[in-house]
């Protein structure tokens, strides 16, 4: 698609009278009344302590927000006028709220954010995620610095959080990005993250965004696109962020998640196919240190459930998986709920296997991703049930083992890949 | 006198001699189509079975959910049976044309009959092939959505799901080929009315319990599942 049609007539006007920028901060919104100011706060923050000489701009791309989240970030820096008060930006920060047209979903707001970039030539591209207060000015920056004086392409966040938080990045995405494509992400699925010009020019060159990838995993498609098209990565420590109730059911999320985790690794196979191991990805930035709780969660109601799931799901399962790999889940499954002890090894072949029987569409895609959630599930409450009351680093050293046993497995994969 | 039945034993002598003369050429003749119908019906099972495989209708059969259905009605895979369906249709066709050829009074119009139901047998057919994909497709998208959105006994919700799709699948198939029109269509109204009746009546009186937690799962703002209960990112 053209510029002229992602970019509305008013947003180029708009855009014209800006003319290029250092830094641009887009921020995709969608019903964020309660969210953010202090998201739009600390970005004016930012530019006025860390960037006070840069031309900068803020775009809020809106999908029809209902609740007036378009006019508070137009109207943030006359409400907020405090927060500049010990330090100025030099330059004019100009804020422009536009919606976005098309599909509603982040990809459309992305598509917008990222051709505004191209056209205003921002050096620096950060994209921030609304529904997170924690943002910090200096988490702005961090994000900001890397592009801006140390020529990264790309820089993903590091959150400091429990390591028993985010099971499904924990125990499935990172893993399993990390040994197929090589390189240790700690948030693949990241909703910020900041890129340069060149990042944001090929990746408006590319055809995702029209197609399902596009609309609900676009966060995971930026990380695999820099990592598979060997731009320069880095990762920037931002300050903890408070788990936010996601507006999306666990069924929803966990297929959007996974089915753009498949279909990344389908896009991107001639690149991970030759690759063998995992680097370490720089940390520009540590994130800032902070005593972190525990999740609170019955784990045993998911074991509990995952013997039925098992049961119920074997006339499924046995299309997806191997015969020796479902024999090991029904031996699983007969065990005690309460001392049910998921293995590494299992569960790589479980991910793997739907992997495989995803590509080779043995049945409906989604219908394997789908068969794969109960079994996360189980997996997460085993993990959490052993793990549950361990010190952090005990979790840290048991998610690392089971990074290593996705790696170990991976020349399995390349060879039923293939 | 003797003489009289003389002519008449040689009349009917040649009568035969001459229905014979009639008739073997016909026998031949028929003898001859339905060895070639054999020949040309074999030929084009193998021709039909080696297109399928290379078109991998077994994978598809598999994917589909058809060929475990055949294997439980112990039926060939899908290739053997597409192209077994082509031999009998192909050489039933030459089978009645070949007696056809004899002249029988009583099988005349056997052959025109045959030939306007081969049309609606291979529309029953497609209507069975139709109906098993779809009735897998929803059995399995019911199996994965009440397992994962915690709806009790999900295997018994999609087996009906399948089995009511294959009932009026395998009543579609028969009306068409018109086998008991009649019985079929007040057999199913009969079955399809009083299961959705039970249903209605188990439901609405013996499983209020299973109604309202149903009901309560699709409020997740009123309940939320022990899934959602964690961020999972």
């Amino acid at each position: 698609m053209a510029q002229d049609s992602v970019l509305s007539d008013e947003l180029l006007h708009h855009l014209m009278a800006v003319g290029h920028v250092d830094v641009l901060v887009g921020v995709p919104t969608l019903n964020n009344a309660g969210t953010i100011r202090p998201v739009v706060k600390a970005v004016h923050q930012a530019f006025a302590r860390y960037f006070p000489r840069d031309r900068s701009v803020i775009i809020n791309s809106d999908g029809g927000s209902e609740d007036g989240t378009p006019s508070l970030v137009r109207n943030a820096s006359i409400d907020d006028t405090d927060t500049v008060t010990l330090s100025h930006s030099l330059r004019t920060v100009h804020r422009i709220s536009t919606p976005y047209h098309g599909v509603p979903g982040k990809g459309n707001a992305l598509r917008q954010i990222m051709t505004a970039a191209e056209l205003t030539q921002a050096r620096a591209v950060v994209v921030l995620n609304a529904d997170v207060t924690g943002i910090t000015p200096e988490g702005v920056a961090a994000l900001v610095r890397p592009i801006r004086d140390q020529q990264f392409d790309y820089v993903a966040p590091v959150y400091q959080r429990h390591p028993l938080e985010g099971p499904l990045v924990t125990q499935l995405v990172r893993p399993l990005m990390r040994a197929v494509y090589g390189w240790q992400v700690r948030e693949p699925v990241a909703p910020e993250f900041g890129c340069s010009n060149r990042f944001v020019s090929h990746c408006l060159e590319q055809d995702v965004w029209d197609s399902e990838l596009g609309r609900v995993g676009i966060d995971l498609w930026v990380t695999a696109e820099a990592l598979a098209k060997g731009f320069k990565c880095c990762q920037a420590g931002l300050s903890p962020h408070p788990a936010t109730p996601t507006r999306t059911p666990f069924g929803e999320l966990f297929g959007q998640i996974v089915e753009s985790a498949f279909v990344c690794l389908e896009r991107h196979a001639p690149y991970w196919l030759s690759r063998n191991g995992s680097e370490a990805m720089p940390l520009a930035s540590p994130p800032p240190s902070a005593t972190l709780d525990p999740p609170m969660v019955d784990a045993t109601r998911l074991t509990e459930a995952f013997a039925k799931d098992v049961e119920n799901l074997r006339s499924v399962l046995e299309y997806i998986l191997s015969g020796e790999t479902l024999a090991s889940l029904e031996m699983l499954a007969e065990k005690q709920p309460a001392r049910m002890r998921f293995p590494d090894a299992l569960w790589v072949s479980t991910v793997y296997e739907c992997l495989l029987a995803h590509r080779s569409g043995v049945m409906r895609r989604d219908h394997v991703v789908q068969a794969l959630a109960p079994l996360y599930l189980g997996r997460t409450g085993s993990f959490l049930q052993q793990y549950g009351t361990s010190p952090e680093p005990v979790v840290d050293e048991a998610l690392e083992n089971l990074c290593r046993e996705f790696e170990r497995s991976k020349p399995d994969l390349i060879q039923r890949w293939k | 006198m003797a003489q009289m039945i003389a002519n008449a034993i040689q009349q009917a002598g040649t009568n035969f001699v001459e229905s014979l003369a009639l008739f073997l050429p016909r026998m031949v003749t028929t003898l001859a189509i339905i060895i070639v119908g054999w020949l040309i019906a074999m030929l084009l099972r193998t021709i039909v079975r080696a297109i399928a495989g290379w078109l991998r209708i077994n994978v598809a059969a598999e994917r589909f959910g058809v060929a475990p259905l055949l294997k439980t009605a112990d039926l060939p895979p899908a290739d053997a049976l597409l192209g077994a369906i082509v031999f009998w249709l192909v050489w039933l066709g030459f089978l009645l044309s070949g007696i056809d050829v004899l002249g029988f009074t009583s099988l005349q119009g056997l052959l025109a009959s045959f030939w306007a139901f081969v049309p609606r047998l291979l529309l029953a057919v497609v209507i069975l092939i139709i109906g098993f994909v779809v009735a897998n497709f929803a059995w399995r998208a019911t199996l994965l959505a009440a397992v994962n959105g915690r709806v009790p006994s999900p295997r018994l919700l999609s087996g009906a799901v399948r089995w009511l799709i294959l009932i009026l699948t395998g009543a579609m198939a028969l009306e068409q080929i018109a086998v008991a029109r009649t019985v079929v269509l007040t057999a199913f109204a009969i079955a399809f009315g009083a299961l959705s009746l039970a249903v209605a009546i188990a439901f609405g009186i013996g499983g209020g319990g299973i109604a309202k937690r149903i009901l309560e799962h699709q409020f997740p703002e009123q309940q939320r599942s022990s899934a959602d209960e964690i961020s999972h990112l």
